[in-house]
């Protein structure tokens, strides 16, 4: 796989093909602005440097890094022969900027005729906002998320995470795996516009057809959920980063919370006795559960709960889930040795195959660290040719 | 009806156990490319016939929005896998399927039948695949949870609104199911990749999927903040970088960015170049961050003074990337959208049209079509096992009398 994408969307797609196995050439260049992430903390010891980027270092895991300048038109050559020799083709620019570099798609069809292409741009490459410029956080407005999530009462919020950009990744991952397996079964490469916008639409059913069956908008409701009650995040004993979230979806579970929470009679308490009662009430009912919960430890109300069948489970900050003792157990957070920094933990793969080995298989690339391994090896350029292509600002 | 015989995808016969949203949209993403999907529904029906939202608001378990959305293009069929009669109608499923999707809880796989270990053995080409909100091993594999759970253990609450004035406010979940619908994307991409290898090599696979881990991998430099510079993050505080802020328009809200300076410059330009956006407070994409409610104010009367589709295409034609807080309603009526066809029509009897969200990508080859209503509970029971897996009509009749299917 070729790899032109770049900030957070294309990278996280790419390195899925990466974890399932594939090898991926990322192309870089300090001529435009594509190391993006190579610059923007947190720095390993807040040393800053194109190697030491948290950002970089997790989503480009398991993938070779080489150094080309698109702005040369023996660049373009270079990344032309290479098409020659891979079976996908990937980029995250705006829509029309890889026809403009010359790496459009009936390209490089043109080179390889069974190629796959994934353009995964803000808007799609049709429509009238094709050329709208698309980062993550105003793709969760667009689509309709702000609006959805909030405070009950309260304004449209954010998010807290850059969320349609990662998920434009995986379905890409997802895209290109289908485009995979249809050239395994037919012999046909094709070419894949994917929107971000569009993808994170299709994770908005739930709001969007409220409004096309019941012609209402969603109602903003915190941790509420529109059935199941209670559903919170509740106060937990320390600082205002401890909480835990408990969620009851049965009778069952509601007749273990009131045992566990010491107040067995809650559950004959007419206030509560159905779930749509509990959901009338769910005010009182938060105000019962948080005084449970606001002096215990979240782990120890955590542990409580769960033992009774209860879900529930603190809210995690970033140390929680690094020192997580399952994630550890799974072999989820991967360290592998990367020459500038040394051994740092990194989010793995988050499923597991038990048929193929399955793993990461090294760290992040340093920047341009395989440019000469890979023009010799895949297009036979000798030494001489590459260290011109360099002193030319070819290989930047 | 079945326009599907084009499809390459129709080779794939996928048998879906999913109760709510994680294994019904896994099955989803394949099923729209055109692989077949047989359902098996519990006798009481998948929980997201429960939920809604449903036309007018009237509770019915035939016009579940959301049971409708995860379940066109497949065929259902009932059978009680608590009892072993139910379990051997998923075995005959089972002896010509390729794949296997359920997200049946890891405790409560052996007495559904859905052991991942004890399948691969019986079926050696299979793929089982299994969503879990937290792996099917480890410490906390037999714990219990809900979408609510995934968005706090996956470290997501944590974060979220973000840069938030109040701390005695709790982690706040994003709307909807989001780890529910990472595990099924998640789970439909390795399930493409098992069938790739088995194309190669005729084995199956068992594949687990931990939507705690979908999520944790999904945010940003959260787990970096600590592992490289050992800075915890929170949902309190101040925005790195600005503006970056929700703001009134005439007619509704926008969401003001503008992360880069040269986005900046070109906003100044667009505001008429006011005299406060040279002040010191204001000199870079840092300070505009440290000092956005100061920003936010002095930039709110000329915000407000736009209707927000117009400030939305002015600055986007300046490569500004605001966006405006759409409401379903405006992506509904959303020109792009339309241009693109994004929603589709289906034709879900007893219930009408309904305007469904669509394709996700864009293919160039690979068909994706709404080419089937999602079933009626228990329609194809018949069609399916009595039609292609040999039990007799008569044995169905008593399995349903006796509760089983």
């Amino acid at each position: 796989m070729l790899d032109f994408t770049w900030a957070w969307a294309g990278p996280f797609c790419t390195m899925q093909l990466a974890h399932l196995g594939a090898e991926v050439i990322r192309v870089e260049t300090t001529a435009r602005p594509a190391c993006v992430t190579r610059l923007i903390p947190p720095f390993a010891d807040d040393i800053p440097g194109p190697n030491r980027a948290g950002y970089f270092n997790q989503y480009n895991q398991g993938k070779r890094a080489i150094t080309l300048n698109l702005t040369k038109p023996e660049a373009i050559e270079i990344a032309c022969a290479l098409v020659k020799q891979v079976d996908i083709v990937a980029d995250n620019y705006a829509a029309g900027v890889m026809d403009k570099l010359g790496l459009g798609y009936d390209k490089l069809r043109s080179i390889k005729s069974d190629i796959i292409m994934a353009s995964l741009s803000g808007y799609g490459q049709t429509g009238p906002y094709k050329g709208f410029v698309g980062y993550g956080p105003p793709a969760s407005a667009a689509a309709g998320m702000f609006y959805g999530t909030g405070y009950e009462g309260g304004d449209p919020g954010e998010i807290g995470v850059s969320y349609p950009d990662p998920n434009a990744g995986i379905f890409g991952a997802f895209a290109i795996m289908a485009a995979l397996t249809h050239r395994a079964l037919t012999g046909e490469g094709q070419y894949i516009d994917q929107s971000q916008l569009e993808t994170a639409l299709v994770l908005m059913p739930e709001g969007l057809l409220q409004y096309e069956l019941a012609k209402r908008e969603p109602e903003r409701q915190g941790n509420h959920d529109v059935v199941m009650a209670p559903h919170e995040c509740y106060k937990a004993a320390g600082d205002d980063e401890k909480w835990v979230s408990i969620a009851v979806g049965t009778e069952d579970e509601w007749r273990a919370l009131c045992g566990a929470i010491g107040q067995p009679q809650l559950a004959g308490d007419a206030r509560f006795k159905t779930a749509a009662m509990r959901k009338k009430n769910e005010t009182e009912l938060d105000q019962i559960i948080t005084a449970w919960t606001k002096t215990r430890d979240r782990w120890d109300a955590t542990r409580i709960l769960q033992a009774a069948g209860i879900a529930a489970f603190p809210s995690m900050g970033n140390k929680d889930l690094a020192e997580d003792p399952h994630l550890t157990e799974r072999g989820y957070l991967v360290q592998l040795e990367h020459p500038e920094i040394g051994k740092r933990i990194h989010a793995g793969i988050p499923w597991k195959m038990s048929g193929t080995p399955c793993a990461v298989r090294k760290a992040a690339p340093l920047r341009g660290a395989d440019t000469e391994e890979v023009l010799k090896s895949m297009l036979g350029l000798t030494l001489d040719r590459i260290e011109q292509l360099r002193k030319t600002e070819v290989l930047i | 009806m079945d326009n599907n015989a084009k499809s390459p995808f129709s080779a794939i016969k996928v048998v879906e156990c999913g109760e709510g949203i994680a294994a019904a949209f896994g099955a989803k993403m394949l099923a729209d490319v055109g692989a077949e999907v047989i359902k098996v529904e519990a006798p009481g029906g998948d929980l997201a016939r429960r939920r809604g939202p449903f036309p007018g608001d009237q509770a019915d378990p035939e016009k579940s929005g959301i049971f409708i959305y995860l379940n066109t293009n497949k065929r259902g069929v009932v059978a009680d896998l608590t009892r072993p009669e139910g379990r051997d109608l998923l075995g005959k499923l089972l002896a010509d399927a390729d794949v296997l999707i359920h997200n049946v809880p890891p405790s409560e796989r052996a007495a559904r039948g859905l052991d991942s270990a004890t399948l691969c053995a019986a079926y050696p080409k299979l793929i089982v695949t299994s969503i879990s909100i937290f792996g099917d091993t480890g410490p906390y594999a037999n714990w219990h949870g809900y979408d609510l759970t995934v968005s706090n253990a996956g470290g997501w609450a944590y974060l979220s609104p973000g840069a938030s004035p109040y701390p005695d406010k709790p982690p706040l979940k994003c709307f909807g199911s989001q780890g529910d619908f990472q595990g099924g994307v998640h789970a439909a991409t390795v399930i493409l990749a098992a069938y790739m290898h088995r194309l190669k090599t005729g084995k199956g696979h068992a594949i687990d999927v931990s939507e705690q881990e979908c999520i944790a991998a999904m945010l940003e430099m959260n787990l970096m903040h600590w592992t490289y510079a050992h800075r915890e993050t929170s949902r309190l505080g101040s925005r790195l970088l600005g503006p970056w802020f929700i703001a009134d328009c005439a007619d509704g809200k926008i969401f003001a960015l503008a992360v880069e300076e040269e986005q900046w410059k070109r906003l100044v330009e667009l505001m008429g170049n006011p005299e406060w956006a040279s002040d010191e407070l204001f000199k870079d994409r840092i300070a505009r961050g440290q000092n956005q409610d100061a920003l936010k104010a002095l930039m709110g009367e000329w915000l407000s003074q736009w209707k927000v589709q117009d400030l939305y295409r002015e600055a986007q034609k300046r490569r500004i990337p605001f966006a405006p807080i759409n409401t379903m309603r405006d992506l509904y009526e959303s020109e792009h959208l339309a241009a693109r066809e994004f929603f589709v029509p289906l034709d879900q009897p007893g219930v009408g049209i309904v305007n469904l969200p669509g394709m996700p990508s864009k293919y160039g080859r690979t068909t994706w079509s709404l080419r089937r209503p999602a079933p009626r509970l228990g329609q194809h029971s018949e069609e399916v096992f009595c039609g292609e897996y040999g039990v007799g009509r008569d044995r169905l009749s008593e399995l349903h009398k006796a509760g089983v299917a």
